[in-house]
């Protein structure tokens, strides 16, 4: 899951999240009109009364009128109700619907007058992108041409889109403002003018929230073609389609849902696919694309607080890892979601993981980074140093430098690991494969491993090329493996400090290593290491990640 | 000064705004730097400008915008400013101090954290100003406006500024197999119809090292700004370019580099960061068309070239590039705009 480019001449401009709001430019884009008809059909709507999506709000609206006699428009004409006065009833019926009221009371159009209903009940809901569109058409232009006439009719389609949008969202900024404005009074813990500053903050984010979709096309695109990573999820689903047949799949982080429709693919009965992300839209236009728009369910939020449509899954899919397995810490919501959600005997896809130190010795390496820093076009930048070494680095390290074999230091079983188990401080031992000048720090990886059941047998120190020989899929992210997006963690040791000695092949080094947690909440990581080679070569050091 | 290091950890903060990532933070205090100072071309370029020039520099006050490790203000002193003055925004300036004091020149140099805008010069007028504004597309992210903020509030009548000219330039290239790699990755993704994503990538300008190989038509200088008149408002362009092919080839993109220069130097001194030059930080930036384009030799692409900030997130560029390329050949007639944005 961990976000960073793989090594490639070409870079997207930018790797980190960036926002496209590409629902507004089609609006605002002097061109856009001509796209508002065809982009209004091909929107894919969610049924009023059922998670079903529907290609166009026309499909969505006819069914919903012969399968749950609800008729939207008759609703509409019979109470006169105008743009917001629509929108709070779709809200209505939605937030209705949602507490498990399937028929919802419409005798009066107070039952929805309440401001509330402003505020959209599903995220993105092309229902409310698409009021325009169910209206009865009333061509009453002047002369000219069908297509002329179809033009002038499409700018003025635009034009009043345009001005209720900007009332829509107006709407829901003075009632999120009035809403935000009275829980500050009611803590009554902050002057009215701070109350009024947190309540526009507050409204700028969620307005940014509904009304901009965000796009990560190069984290997804980094991620997606670390064919390592893919490959080895594509593979443990398809080779075991016996697994996911007819099962009930949950995919915690989906992404772009590629993950989710693997499962789909490989024949689950049912895939739900959470992401707190806005990448959660274009999942569902893919998986809607796709054809997977019945099987799949995209939920966005956190998976500690979306509701599931179902109480139990078989399996729980994800791709959680983060740079040294654990950053991010979106392993806790994996654990989660398994305790919660995983029926007795259910699987989790990766089943293993496993955590692997090594020692690292790199003089070059060392050089550039560090070395580097002592004159700078004939300066001394040394104060570029200070810290350095409590900061440990991620990137790609090359097999030769590690002169030894990597141990293993948390064996981690996905299927009954616990949160508090992520907080440790684990013994390793390790043996020189080489002569060395000195030691120059720790390089960490992960291993991966997909077994087929929870009781599939699996070493502590299983390594992942000897599991693949098996038949298993499995994979390394280690340094004498094709390079992956996690690249490897380097904690330097800090020779400011102390002299390292030159070390002889054959020399054992014993120690431990320690992770946690920066703080309760936090998703950086303290990773501690002691380590004792003889009497010259003993030390501890502390290094974060962030 | 805008980076993208592919090994600085502002890649790695999935989830946050990025612009506190580049600019408010001095979270990585080696990464976006080392990148920097690291870029030979880039760094040699203005030592040489300011070290060869040791009789402009004599005695003068001299103002480095946006001094991040605070490199030009030293060679600056070096080169026997009679004072400099280095601003930034970034708390970068804390280790600028102790680097400036570590080569026994805080007597030389004062460095001030803040906005430019809002800090209090020590002097009410500087000599010359110094600045290392330039971003990707020259303008993304730049501290351009800062500079000519400085430019008009402190520099004297007849004042200088290093560097003091900058030229952007268009071409055309080849570029099939990437924009296969990059854009047509999406049309199957492990079997699966990713076009959504699509749209998106069309969208973004890539920044990006093109082959020189890889060119079809002859540069067009399409903007110069210099630095002594330029305002913010000429930021804001539209631009005609006019891109003879070279030879018979395929175009499938567009790209944009720039060269400064140096020109208050005894002897000017100037860089490119274009495809025929040696690499800096800066790379070029690809915008790839929607169409191929299919050209002879002598044949000739024209269109017109649009920049101004997002009126959303005013660091964003808004970048349109409507072309026409017309031949006697019906069949490879071709005209089209694309809207870019860089975010």
């Amino acid at each position: 899951m961990s976000a960073s480019a793989l090594p490639s001449e070409r870079l997207p401009v930018n790797d980190d999240a960036r926002s496209v709001s590409s629902d507004e430019s089609d609006l605002s884009n002097e061109e856009g009109w001509e796209d508002v008809e065809p982009d209004d059909e091909t929107q894919p709507v969610v049924g009023l009364f059922s998670d079903k999506v529907y290609p166009d709000v026309r499909s969505m609206l006819k069914e919903t009128k012969e399968k749950y006699n609800f008729d939207l428009q008759k609703i509409q004409k019979e109470f006169a109700l105008d743009f917001l006065g629509t929108i709070k009833l779709v809200n209505y019926i939605r937030s209705q619907v949602k507490e498990g009221n399937t028929s919802p009371d419409v005798s009066s159009a107070e039952k929805f007058e309440d401001e509330v209903y402003l505020m959209p009940v599903l995220e993105d809901d092309a229902l409310l992108y698409s009021l325009d569109d169910i209206e009865d058409e009333t061509p009453e232009s002047a002369g000219g041409t069908d297509a002329e006439r179809r033009v002038i009719e499409l700018q003025e389609d635009l034009e009043r889109l345009q001005t209720q949008f900007s009332e829509y969202r107006d709407a829901v900024q003075r009632s999120m403002e009035e809403q935000l404005a009275q829980e500050d009074e009611n803590l009554g813990s902050s002057t009215s003018g701070a109350a009024a500053q947190k309540a526009s903050n507050k409204v700028e984010e969620a307005d940014a929230d509904y009304f901009t979709s965000y796009s990560y096309n190069g984290i997804h695109e980094s991620m997606l073609k670390d064919t390592i990573r893919t490959d080895s999820y594509r593979d443990f689903v398809y080779e075991n389609k016996h697994l996911f047949k007819d099962k009930v799949v949950l995919d915690v982080g989906c992404g772009t849902g590629i993950l989710s429709m693997f499962c789909a693919k490989a024949g689950a009965k049912k895939v739900i696919s959470v992401d707190n992300s806005n990448i959660i839209d274009r999942a569902k236009e893919i998986i809607y694309e796709n054809g997977f728009g019945d099987v799949i369910t995209c939920i966005r939020g956190k998976i500690e607080e979306v509701a599931l449509p179902v109480q139990q899954v078989d399996i729980i899919i994800s791709e959680w890892m983060g740079y040294g397995l654990l950053f991010e810490a979106m392993f806790d919501s994996v654990i989660y979601a398994r305790d919660r959600y995983l029926a007795p005997g259910g699987l989790m896809v990766p089943s293993h993981a496993s955590l692997r130190i090594a020692p690292f010795a790199d003089s070059e390496f060392v050089a550039s980074n560090i070395s580097f820093w002592k004159s700078v076009y004939g300066f001394n930048m040394k104060s570029m140093l200070t810290g350095i070494h409590e900061e440990a680095m991620v990137r790609h390290v090359q097999p030769s430098s590690i002169p030894a074999d990597s141990s293993v230091f948390l064996p981690l079983p996905l299927h009954t690991i616990t949160v508090d188990e992520l907080v440790f401080l684990k013994e390793f031992q390790v043996t020189l494969s080489e002569d060395i000048d000195e030691l120059d720090g720790w390089a960490i990886w992960f291993d991966i491993f997909f077994m087929p059941s929870r009781d599939s047998p699996i070493a502590d120190d299983a390594v992942p090329s000897e599991m693949q020989k098996k038949g298993h899929v499995a994979f390394t992210t280690g340094p004498h493996g094709t390079e992956t997006h996690w690249q490897q963690v380097i904690c330097l040791m800090d020779r400011e400090k102390k002299r390292g000695v030159s070390l002889k092949k054959g020399q054992t080094i014993t120690g431990k290593v320690g992770y946690q947690k920066k703080s309760e909440k936090s998703r950086l990581l303290d990773i501690t290491i002691d380590w004792e080679a003889q009497e010259a070569e003993k030390g501890s050091q502390k290094w974060s990640l962030q | 000064m805008a980076t993208e290091g592919q090994t600085s950890s502002a890649d790695r903060m999935v989830g946050m705004d990025h612009a506190e990532v580049r600019y408010f933070t001095s979270y990585d205090h080696h990464g976006i730097h080392e990148e920097m100072l690291k870029d030979d071309v880039r760094t040699r370029s203005y030592r040489d400008s300011i070290y060869q020039n040791r009789h402009i520099f004599k005695d003068k006050v001299v103002l480095d915008v946006g001094c991040g490790t605070g490199i030009l203000s030293m060679f600056a002193a070096k080169a026997g400013a009679k004072h400099v003055i280095g601003v930034d925004m970034s708390s970068i300036i804390e280790k600028a101090k102790q680097i400036v004091a570590a080569n026994g020149l805080s007597d030389k140099v004062t460095l001030l954290q803040g906005k430019m805008e809002e800090v209090v010069l020590p002097y009410p007028k500087v000599d010359i100003i110094i600045s290392e504004w330039m971003g990707y597309f020259l303008l993304y992210e730049s501290m351009l406006d800062t500079v000519l903020y400085a430019r008009d509030r402190y520099l004297v009548p007849g004042g200088k500024i290093f560097p003091d000219k900058a030229t952007m330039y268009l071409a055309a290239i080849e570029d099939g197999e990437y924009k296969d790699d990059k854009i047509g990755f999406w049309d199957n993704v492990y079997g699966f119809d990713y076009s959504p994503m699509k749209e998106t990538a069309l969208t973004e300008p890539l920044v990006d090292t093109v082959d020189m190989k890889a060119l079809v038509t002859d540069p067009c200088p399409i903007l110069t700004l210099d630095l002594y008149t330029v305002t913010t408002a000429d930021l804001v362009f539209k631009v005609p370019f006019s891109l003879p092919a070279k030879r018979s080839d395929f175009i499938h993109a567009v790209i944009a580099w720039f060269d400064i220069e140096f020109g208050a130097c005894h002897k000017p001194i100037h860089f490119s960061t274009g495809p025929h030059a040696k690499y800096t930080h800066w790379k070029q930036t690809v915008f790839y068309l929607r169409d191929v384009l299919t050209v002879e030799e002598d044949e000739v692409v024209s269109g017109v070239l649009e920049n101004k900030p997002n009126d959303k997130n005013k660091r964003d560029l808004d970048i349109n590039i409507a072309y026409k390329f017309e031949t006697t050949d019906p069949n490879r007639f071709s005209e089209g705009s694309c809207s870019y944005r860089m975010c």
